[in-house]
């Protein structure tokens, strides 16, 4: 072989190798952006099935005087199927006198999941009226199964590939296999209302963790207003307004955290002092990701049953949002675009949300109208206020709020603490009707910084308690505060 | 808190509302008869006077807005003045200084409608 030819059969090699490695390359680009179109199809997807969802929520409580569990459950499930593009579903709620779970909403071909059917049957059975019949003639025992798991524990069950999970029943028709499930379980307080569940994506493909938590999000919204309808069928008009205050106290106390998270290196605290006639307020923390954590506090402007509402649907809505970036005013943004579609034209929310890298402590606020936070830094002895342009959310449209909002980014340092706040808190009246403040409130602050986010706390609340003496606030007042720790 | 006094003064081509007192969950529904009054009438620009206002509620401020808005549609405003530095905080804060005009002296908001 002559030096040559063994150099032409090397170039020819290279070329092929290059050839081989480019049109690979291509295929692998070809396919991210495949992949990448579908899920930025799947997100907007998402975002409009939220819309949908809260806005039928909304009209069901807001412009309907007479609340219909039937309709309204059929109306999650139609929901809860396109969020999830699932083939089939069904929503079972708990029925006290049997001490079961029963199949009060069912939609598509949606198997007996107690797995009863014995072949002869399954064989007649093709229609699906008769299918959708046998499931809701057939309790299921607490405990029981994969529903009886889900309201048991409390726990939401993904099983992408159900075919080879012994708690899933098999069929030999081919229409009743369940390939991939979704449940969630419904739950008001302690209390386990039903489960929700979903089978078969129609495209074929399995269930993923972004399905559960927007499942989850839309039972959480659903839960809150089946517990509503329940109780409020059998009342006259005096015994609802008192019921109302009631029950906008329960969906107040049921949205608000039921433990502050512990993380490494930060420590929290909050506390939500509601007031007689019920504000609104409510914080909330969101792992977004391993490094990320959310932070809400807001305050809405409807009080009673309205104001509670507003709340869990702001809940909900940021809650959906969160986890889908982790700017703030992203987040913010499409939270608004929601809600201005959606709440009455006079109604806003003020919020303040921020995420805290928590591995770079580095914080970013992105502020709806809502009231500053202050930071005090370990190495000074004044505030900075973190101050970010932004309105309310819900009373302006889209171009408005979005040419307005801005998010600011800080840089903390260990020791320092930053607190977010409602105006109850600086707006309470004393005996006299004058406002604690402010400074006042600042003072409080500073004073106990030093000693971490819980002494801040308590600082606040003994000073703020000894000021307003016994007066009845008309607002509630909710802190939050965080610090870095060493 | 004192209970507002709303007084109402025709002008050719526009109304001036004064408010006098605190306006809470209770007295804004006088305001809002006062407003929708206006609106049958035909008579879509309104100055809001609030020189004697010393609280307003944010249901209210938020109902303000929906009363500008629409007066917009049909050519005309609902404009704020006087407000004490205490509410123009509040409203700053919200956001809705964006929204609402808001002016300084009611000359301001005159010379706007003129």
């Amino acid at each position: 072989m002559t030096a040559e030819t063994s150099s032409g059969a090397f170039l020819a090699s290279f070329l092929f190798l290059l050839l081989a490695l480019t049109s690979a390359g291509l295929f692998y680009a070809v396919n991210a952006i495949r992949r990448l179109r579908r899920e930025r199809d799947e997100l907007i997807h998402q975002k409009e099935v939220i819309f949908g969802f809260i806005h039928d929520v909304g009209d069901v409580f807001m412009h309907s005087e007479d609340v219909d569990l039937d309709r309204m459950l059929n109306r999650v499930l139609f929901y809860a199927a396109r969020t999830t593009q699932a083939g089939a579903g069904a929503i079972y709620l708990y029925e006290k006198g049997e001490d079961a779970f029963r199949a009060r909403a069912v939609s598509g071909i949606f198997p007996p999941l107690s797995g009863t059917l014995d072949t002869q049957l399954e064989k007649a059975v093709s229609k699906s009226q008769h299918i959708e019949r046998l499931v809701r003639a057939e309790p299921i025992e607490r405990g029981e199964g994969l529903v009886g798991e889900a309201a048991d524990f409390g726990v939401p069950i993904l099983i992408e590939d159900a075919e080879r999970d012994p708690r899933v029943p098999t069929f030999d028709q081919e229409f009743l296999r369940v390939r991939s499930i979704l449940l969630v379980p419904m739950r008001f307080l302690q209390k386990i209302l039903g489960v929700l569940v979903v089978v078969n994506r129609v495209d074929g493909r399995p269930f993923i963790q972004a399905d559960l938590s927007l499942l989850q999000a839309l039972a959480d919204q659903a839960s809150v207003s089946i517990h509503y309808a329940g109780l409020r069928d059998s009342l006259d008009e005096k015994q609802r307004i008192d019921h109302d205050l009631t029950v906008a106290r329960q969906i107040q106390t049921a949205l608000l955290p039921k433990a502050i998270p512990r993380l490494e290196g930060v420590e929290l605290a909050a506390f939500n002092h509601p007031a007689q006639e019920i504000g609104g307020d409510y914080y909330d923390f969101i792992q977004i990701d391993d490094d990320h954590l959310g932070i809400a506090i807001a305050d809405v402007s409807g009080k009673g049953i309205v104001g509670a509402i507003m709340m869990s649907i702001s809940r909900s809505v940021l809650r959906a949002q969160a986890l889908m970036s982790r700017n703030p005013s992203d987040v913010l943004k499409a939270v608004n675009r929601v809600m201005y579609e959606d709440i009455a034209e006079d109604m806003f929310v003020s919020m303040l949300y921020m995420v805290l890298n928590i591995r770079t402590r580095e914080l970013v606020v992105a502020r709806a109208g809502h009231e500053r936070p202050a930071w005090s830094r370990a190495s000074e002895k004044s505030f900075t206020i973190i101050d970010s342009p932004g309105m309310a959310l819900g009373i302006a449209d889209k171009e408005v709020f979005e040419a307005t909002l801005r998010e600011e980014t800080v840089q903390l340092k260990a020791g320092d603490v930053v607190v977010a706040y409602t105006d109850g808190v600086t707006e309470a009246l004393d005996a006299d009707r004058h406002e604690w403040g402010v400074e006042r409130f600042l003072e409080a602050v500073s004073t106990a910084a030093p000693d971490g986010a819980n002494a801040v706390l308590n600082n606040v609340q003994q000073r703020l308690m000894r000021f307003v003496g016994g007066v009845e606030q008309y607002d509630d007042m909710t802190l939050l505060a965080l610090r870095i720790l060493q | 808190m004192r209970e507002c006094i709303i007084k109402r003064e025709e002008r050719e081509n526009y109304d001036i509302v004064r408010l006098d007192g605190a306006l809470d969950s209770y007295s804004f529904p006088r305001l809002e008869t006062t407003l929708n009054g206006l609106r049958d009438a035909q008579r879509h620009r309104v100055i809001l006077d609030c020189r004697g206002l010393d609280y307003i509620s944010s249901a209210a401020l938020g109902a303000l807005i929906g009363f500008a808005r629409r007066a917009r549609e049909n050519d005309g405003d609902l404009k704020l003045t006087g407000l004490s530095p205490k509410i123009y905080n509040i409203v700053e804060l919200l956001g809705f200084h964006k929204i609402l005009e808001i002016h300084n002296d009611l000359e301001d908001a005159v010379k706007k409608f003129e």
